[in-house]
C-alpha cells in the first residue's frame, strides 16, 4: 500500500474518469457537460505520465501525447463554449435535453 | 539535384501554383487580369524551360550531359512501395525531355497570349456568372499536367499526369458546357481516352508484374535483362493461360507492349479511336491548338517513344499498323472537309499517323523530331484558324471565306508557311526547308529501308561499315551474341526471330500508303489556305466585317519564326541525343537508319535527301505538285471542286462520313445498349409480368373466391393487422433509444463500455501488464 | 455551527492553498541543482506515498465534488480542485513542465472560458437543470460497474514490481524533444489551435 506504483495511478484515474462519465450523464447545463468531458481528459492524462514514468523505455512519447491532449483539450473547449452559445442563441436556453432534433 | 532537374521541378510547380490561385481567387481577379497571371506564370515556365535548354545543350557540347543523366536517375525521391515494389518520383532527365519541356512551355506562353486576344471577343458567362478565369485556370492546370508527363520518370507518375491531361482536355473542350454539342464532344472525348487508358492500365500491370518495376529505366533494364538470361518472360517453359488460351513469354511481352500503346491510341487519336478528336474541335480554338494539335496529343507518341524499349518487334509492327492506317484514312478525310477547324483536325490526326508509324518503325529519332516541328507549325496554324473564325464572325465554313488575304495579310503569310512545313516544303539538293521536309521526309526514308524497297539492301551495306551497330537490328545482334554464348537453342530466341523477310509485303504495303499520304497532305493543305485566304470573297458579308488584331497575330509571327528557323540545327541533334541507346534496345529495331552514328545523329545535313535518289526526288518535289494541282482544282472558288466531288460521289460521301465509324460506334455500342435494355424490357413487360399477371392474378383470384369472407376478415386481417401492430410496437420499442439527446447517448455508451469490461473480467486471462510494459519499451 | 459553515467554498480555499504550498515544496523543496526526475527524498519512499494519497485523495475528493453540485459554477469551482490536484501529481510523476502547463492552460485558460461560457449564456449562474432520479440512478450504476470492472481488472494484473528509475530528463530535454522529434505534431497541434480559433470566432460570431 504504501510503495506507490502504476497502478495506483491507474486507479485513481479510473475512479477520476468515472466521475466524469457520471458527470456527463446526470448534468442538463451544457457546461457541466464539459466539464465532466475535461474530468475523463484529466483522468487520461495522469494515465498518459504515469505510463511514461513507470515504462522501461525512456523518452517522451507519454508526457508528450499528454501535452497535445492538453492542447487539444484547450481547444476543444473553445470550440464547445461557441456551440453552448449558439445553442444558448437559438433555443434560450443550455439545457442539452432541449436540443433533442435528432430525436428519432 | 542538379540545377536542371530543379529548373524543371519549379517550372512544374509554377502552372500548379496559378491553377491554385486562379480556382481560389478567380473571379476576384476579374476578366483580363486572371488571363495575365496564368501568361505569367506559364513564362516563367517557358523562362526555366529556356534555361535548362540552353544549359542543356552546353552540357552536350562538354560531354557530361550523359553523367546529369544518370545522377538525375540515382537522386530520386522514394515515394511509396506497391507489394515489394518501390515506386520511386524523380526527373526523367535528358535530352528529349528538357527539349519537350521547352517546346511544351514555349508554344503554350504564346497560346496563352492569344488566349486573351480570343476570350475578349467571346461570351464567358453562364447564367450571368464570368467564367473567364476558369479558362485560365484550367489551361494552368493543363500547363502543370503536361509538364509533370514530360519529367515522369515512372510510368505510375506518367500514367497520373496523363489522366490529369485527359482530364484537362475533358473540361476544355466542354468549356462552352452549355451548348449541347461541347458538352457531348467532351464526353466523347473523355469515354473515347478511357477505353484506350483501359488497355494502357492492364500494359502498367503486366510491366509491374512481370519486370517488377515501374521505373522507365528500370523496366527497360529488366526487360533487357530478362532477354539476355532467359528469364522471367523469356523463360522457354513460361506459360500462362488467359481464358483457355496458353500465352508463351514473347507473346506476352508483345502484349504488354500492346497494352501500353493502347493509352497512346487513346490520347494520340489513333485508329480505331480517332473519332473524338475532329469532335474536339468544339472547344475554344486556342485549347484546340494547345492540347489537341501540339502538345497533349502528342503526349501519346511521347509514351511510345518512351517504352520503346520495352516493345517487342511484333509489338512494334502493330503500332506501325495503326499508324500507317490512321496517317492515310485521316489524311483522305482531310480532303473532303470544308469546315476549317475540322480540316486541320484531320491533318493533325494525319501526321500523328505519321509519328507513331514513324516510330512503330523504328524511326524514333524522326518521329520525335516530327512530333517538335508538327507541335509548332500546327499550332501556328490553329492560332490563325482562331484568328480567322474571330476575325469572321464564328464563320468556320471555307467555302463563305476567301480573299481574306488582304483583309488579314499576317494571319494569311503564317497560315501559309504553317502549310508549305506541314507539306514539306524544301529544295532538295540544297538542304533548305521547313520542319516537314526534314522530320517527314525522315520517316519516311526509314520507312523505306526497313521496307528494303532500296533494292541492294541498305542493311547488308550498312552492316559493312558498321560491323555492331546501325546496320543490323538491335534484336538480330543480341540474338547472335547470346546463342555464341550459350549454344542451345532457345525457344524465345526463336519466337522472337521476326525477320523483316517475313512481314516484307506488309512492310512495302505501309510505305506505299505512307508515301501517297504525302502526296495527299500538300493537296489539302493548298486547298485549305487557298479556299481560306485566296480567290475572290464567296460571302460578301464575311469579308467585310473581316479584321485581325495584334493580341491575335503576335504569337502567330512568334510562332512562325520558329517554324522557320528552330528545326533541324536545333531540335534534331537534341532528339537523337536523347534515342535509346542501341545496347539498351534489346528486340527492339531500333532503326533510325543511323540510330547511333554519332557524327550523324549530331545532325550533319539530312543524308537521306542524298541517298536514295529517287524517294529523294519522289517525296521532295511532292509538294511543288500537289500545290500545282490544288491551285488549279480551286482558284476559282468550289465550282470545280465541288464537281470533281460529284464525279466521285460514293467515295466522297465515305469520306465525309468519316467512313461511317461514328454510325458504325453508334450502331454497336449505344444502340447495342438500347437494345440490351428493349430486350430486357421487352422480357420484364411481356415475360416477368405476363406470368405474374396471369398466373398468379388468377389464381389469387380464384383462390379468394374459395375463401370466404370470415377466413379473409378473421385470419388473414388478424395476420396481417397482427405483423403491423407488432412491427409498429417493435419500432417503437427501438425507436426510444434515440431520444436525441446527448447525455443518453452517453449513458448508452458508458453502459457498453461497462458491460464489455465486466465480460472482458470475467472471459479473459488475466492480462500481464509487466510484459505488455517491457514488449513496449523493447 | 462550524460544521454548518465549513461550505465547499471554504474548503476549495484551504485545499488549494495546500495544494499550492505543497506543489512548490515539492518541486523547488530539494536542492535545486537536483532537479532531474523526481526529488530524491520524494522517489518511492513514504513521503511519495503520502503525497500521492493526499492529492490523489484531493483530487478524487474534487471529482465527486463536481459530481454532487447542482450548480455549474459548483462544478467549475471543484473542477479547479481536481485539476489542482493532479499537477500536483504530475510533479511526483516528473513531469514537471506538463504540471506548470496544466495549472496554467486548464486552470487558468480553459477553466475561465469555461465560467465566461456560463456567464454569456444564462439568465443567471446559478440556473439549475435537474435531472430525473432514474437517470441519475442509472449514471451512478454505470460509473460505479465501470469503476468496479476497471479495478478488479488492475487489480488482478500483475505490475512490474518497483517504479523504474527517474530517467533523469528535465523541462530542458522535454523541451529540445518537443522541438526535435516530436516537432511535426508540435506544428499541427499549432494549426489545429489556429482553426479551433478561427472557428471558435466563426461559431460564436453575431448574425448580422
Amino acid at each position: 500500500m504504501l510503495t506507490i506504483g502504476l497502478m495506483h495511478y491507474l486507479v485513481l484515474s479510473a475512479a477520476i474518469f468515472c466521475c466524469g462519465i457520471f458527470v456527463m450523464i446526470t448534468k442538463r447545463n451544457a457546461i457541466g457537460i464539459l466539464i465532466g468531458v475535461e474530468l475523463v481528459l484529466n483522468s487520461v492524462n495522469v494515465n498518459f505520465i504515469a505510463f511514461d514514468r513507470y515504462s522501461q523505455q525512456p523518452g517522451f512519447d507519454g508526457q508528450i501525447t499528454a501535452l497535445f491532449v492538453i492542447v487539444l483539450a484547450a481547444a476543444e473547449a473553445a470550440v464547445a463554449v461557441a456551440i453552448c452559445m449558439n445553442l444558448y442563441k437559438n433555443i434560450n436556453t443550455i439545457d442539452v435535453d432541449r436540443g433533442d432534433a435528432l430525436h428519432g | 539535384m542538379s540545377n536542371y532537374e530543379t529548373y524543371l521541378l519549379a517550372g512544374v510547380a509554377v502552372p500548379f501554383v496559378s491553377f491554385f490561385i486562379l480556382m481560389l481567387f478567380g473571379p476576384r481577379i476579374g476578366k483580363p487580369l486572371s488571363g495575365w497571371l496564368a501568361v505569367a506564370a506559364m513564362a516563367t515556365c517557358c523562362v526555366l524551360g529556356t534555361l535548362t535548354l540552353v544549359g542543356w545543350l552546353g552540357e552536350v557540347d562538354s560531354g557530361t550531359a550523359a553523367e546529369l543523366t544518370a545522377a538525375a536517375g540515382e537522386s530520386q525521391f522514394h515515394w511509396a512501395d506497391i507489394g515489394s515494389v518501390p515506386i520511386k518520383v524523380g526527373v526523367n532527365l535528358d535530352s528529349l525531355t528538357v527539349i519537350m519541356f521547352f517546346m511544351v512551355t514555349f508554344i503554350a506562353t504564346w497560346i496563352f497570349v492569344f488566349s486573351i486576344g480570343y476570350m475578349a471577343g467571346h461570351s464567358d458567362e453562364v447564367d450571368g456568372k464570368s467564367k473567364y478565369h476558369r479558362f485560365f485556370c484550367y489551361l494552368s492546370l493543363f500547363g502543370f499536367s503536361m509538364l509533370g508527363l514530360v519529367i515522369s520518370s515512372n510510368l505510375l507518375f506518367l500514367f497520373i499526369f496523363w489522366e490529369l491531361v485527359g482530364l484537362c482536355s475533358y473540361l476544355l473542350i466542354g468549356f462552352y458546357f452549355d451548348k449541347k454539342f461541347a458538352s457531348n464532344a467532351a464526353m466523347k472525348a473523355f469515354i473515347t481516352n478511357r477505353v484506350g487508358d483501359f488497355g494502357f492500365i492492364f500494359g502498367l500491370m503486366m510491366v509491374y508484374f512481370f519486370l517488377g518495376t515501374l521505373d522507365l529505366d528500370g523496366a527497360a533494364a529488366a526487360f533487357a535483362d530478362q532477354y539476355a538470361s532467359g528469364t522471367g518472360l523469356f523463360d522457354p517453359s513460361f506459360t500462362i493461360n488467359v481464358l483457355g488460351w496458353h500465352v508463351s513469354g514473347p507473346m506476352m511481352a508483345t502484349l504488354m507492349g500492346i497494352g501500353l500503346f493502347c493509352g497512346a491510341m487513346g490520347k494520340s487519336a489513333q485508329f480505331p479511336l480517332q473519332v473524338w478528336l475532329p469532335d474536339a474541335m468544339a472547344g475554344p480554338t486556342p485549347v484546340s491548338a494547345l492540347i489537341h494539335a501540339a502538345t497533349m496529343v502528342a503526349a501519346g507518341v511521347y509514351l511510345v517513344a518512351r517504352v520503346y524499349r520495352l516493345l517487342t518487334p511484333d509489338a512494334q509492327l502493330f503500332i506501325a499498323g495503326v499508324g500507317c492506317i490512321t496517317l492515310t484514312a485521316m489524311a483522305l478525310i482531310a480532303i473532303v472537309q470544308t469546315d476549317i477547324k475540322k480540316c486541320l483536325a484531320y491533318s493533325t490526326l494525319s501526321q500523328l499517323g505519321y509519328m507513331i508509324f514513324g516510330l512503330g518503325m523504328g524511326a524514333w529519332i524522326a518521329a520525335l523530331f516530327h512530333l517538335m516541328t508538327h507541335a509548332f507549325f500546327k499550332a501556328m496554324m490553329f492560332l490563325g484558324s482562331g484568328q480567322v473564325i474571330e476575325g469572321c464572325h464564328h464563320e468556320q465554313d471555307m467555302r463563305k471565306m476567301g480573299g481574306l488575304i488582304r483583309k488579314m495579310p499576317v494571319t494569311g503569310v503564317t497560315f501559309l508557311i504553317g502549310v508549305l512545313a506541314i507539306a514539306g516544303f524544301g529544295i532538295p539538293s540544297m538542304n533548305l526547308g521547313l520542319g516537314g521536309y526534314f522530320s517527314k521526309d525522315e520517316i519516311l526514308a526509314v520507312a523505306w529501308d526497313r521496307a528494303g524497297i532500296g533494292g541492294e539492301g541498305h542493311h547488308s551495306d550498312q552492316d559493312g561499315h558498321h560491323a555492331a551497330a546501325s546496320g543490323a537490328t538491335a534484336f538480330d545482334l543480341v540474338s547472335d551474341s547470346h546463342e555464341a554464348h550459350n549454344g542451345d537453342d532457345r525457344v524465345a530466341g526463336h519466337a522472337l526471330a521476326t525477320d523483316d523477310a517475313d512481314h516484307a509485303g506488309v512492310l512495302k504495303l505501309m510505305f506505299w500508303c505512307a508515301l501517297i499520304t504525302a502526296y495527299v497532305t500538300p493537296f489539302y493543305m493548298m486547298r485549305c489556305w487557298w479556299l481560306t485566304f485566296m480567290g475572290k470573297p464567296r460571302d460578301q458579308q464575311v469579308h467585310d466585317h473581316a479584321h485581325e488584331s495584334p493580341m491575335m497575330y503576335v504569337p502567330l509571327v512568334v510562332l512562325a519564326i520558329f517554324t522557320v528557323v528552330s528545326s533541324y540545327a536545333l531540335f534534331r541533334p537534341l532528339i537523337a541525343d536523347a534515342a535509346p541507346a542501341l545496347t539498351d534496345a534489346v528486340l527492339v529495331t531500333a532503326y533510325d537508319g543511323h540510330a547511333d552514328d554519332a557524327n550523324h545523329a549530331k545532325g550533319a545535313l539530312i543524308n537521306l535527301h542524298g541517298a536514295h535518289d529517287w524517294l529523294f526526288w519522289g517525296v521532295g518535289w511532292s509538294w511543288a505538285i500537289m500545290f500545282l494541282v490544288a491551285i488549279v482544282i480551286y482558284r476559282n472558288g468550289v465550282g470545280l471542286g465541288s464537281k470533281l466531288k460529284s464525279a466521285f460521289s460514293p467515295i466522297a460521301t465515305l469520306l465525309e462520313k468519316k467512313y461511317y465509324f461514328d454510325e458504325i460506334y453508334d450502331f454497336m455500342f449505344v444502340r447495342g445498349c438500347r437494345l440490351l435494355a428493349s430486350i430486357s424490357a421487352f422480357w420484364d413487360t411481356y415475360v416477368v409480368d405476363g406470368i405474374i399477371a396471369s398466373l398468379t392474378s388468377k389464381a389469387t383470384e380464384r383462390f379468394s373466391a374459395f375463401a370466404g369472407r370470415g377466413v379473409d376478415a378473421n385470419i388473414v386481417d388478424g395476420v396481417f393487422n397482427g405483423m403491423a401492430v407488432t412491427a409498429f410496437d417493435l419500432s417503437n420499442l427501438f425507436r426510444s433509444p434515440h431520444t436525441g439527446r446527448i447525455r443518453n447517448y452517453v449513458l448508452f455508451t458508458a453502459g457498453a463500455a461497462a458491460v464489455a469490461i465486466l465480460l472482458l473480467l470475467f472471459f479473459d486471462p488475466v492480462p500481464d501488464a509487466q510484459a505488455i510494459l517491457t514488449s513496449a519499451g523493447g | 455551527m462550524l460544521v454548518r459553515r465549513w461550505t465547499s467554498r471554504r474548503f476549495l480555499l484551504t485545499a488549494s492553498a495546500a495544494v499550492i504550498v505543497l506543489s512548490a515544496t515539492v518541486a523547488f523543496g530539494q536542492e535545486s541543482a537536483d532537479l532531474k526526475g523526481v526529488p530524491r527524498a520524494v522517489q518511492g519512499g513514504l513521503l511519495e506515498a503520502l503525497l500521492f494519497y493526499l492529492f490523489g485523495g484531493t483530487a478524487l475528493v474534487a471529482a465527486l465534488g463536481v459530481c454532487v453540485s447542482k450548480s455549474v459554477v459548483r462544478m467549475a469551482t471543484w473542477l479547479f480542485g481536481t485539476l489542482g490536484a493532479v499537477a500536483v501529481l504530475y510533479l511526483l510523476l516528473g513531469a514537471f513542465f506538463l504540471s506548470a502547463i496544466q495549472l496554467i492552460v486548464y486552470a487558468g485558460g480553459t477553466l475561465v472560458l469555461l465560467v465566461f461560457g456560463v456567464m454569456l449564456t444564462s439568465k443567471s449562474p446559478w440556473v439549475r437543470f435537474e435531472c430525473s432520479k432514474v437517470e441519475m440512478a442509472a449514471g451512478g450504476g454505470i460509473a460505479i460497474t465501470l469503476f468496479t470492472g476497471l479495478f478488479l481488472m488492475l487489480t488482478r494484473a500483475t505490475w512490474p514490481a518497483s517504479a523504474a528509475t527517474a530517467n533523469g530528463a528535465t523541462v530542458k530535454d522535454f523541451g529540445k524533444e518537443l522541438l526535435t522529434t516530436y516537432l511535426v505534431p508540435f506544428e499541427v497541434a499549432s494549426v489545429v489551435l489556429l482553426v479551433v480559433m478561427i472557428a471558435a470566432a466563426y461559431l460564436a460570431r453575431q448574425e448580422r
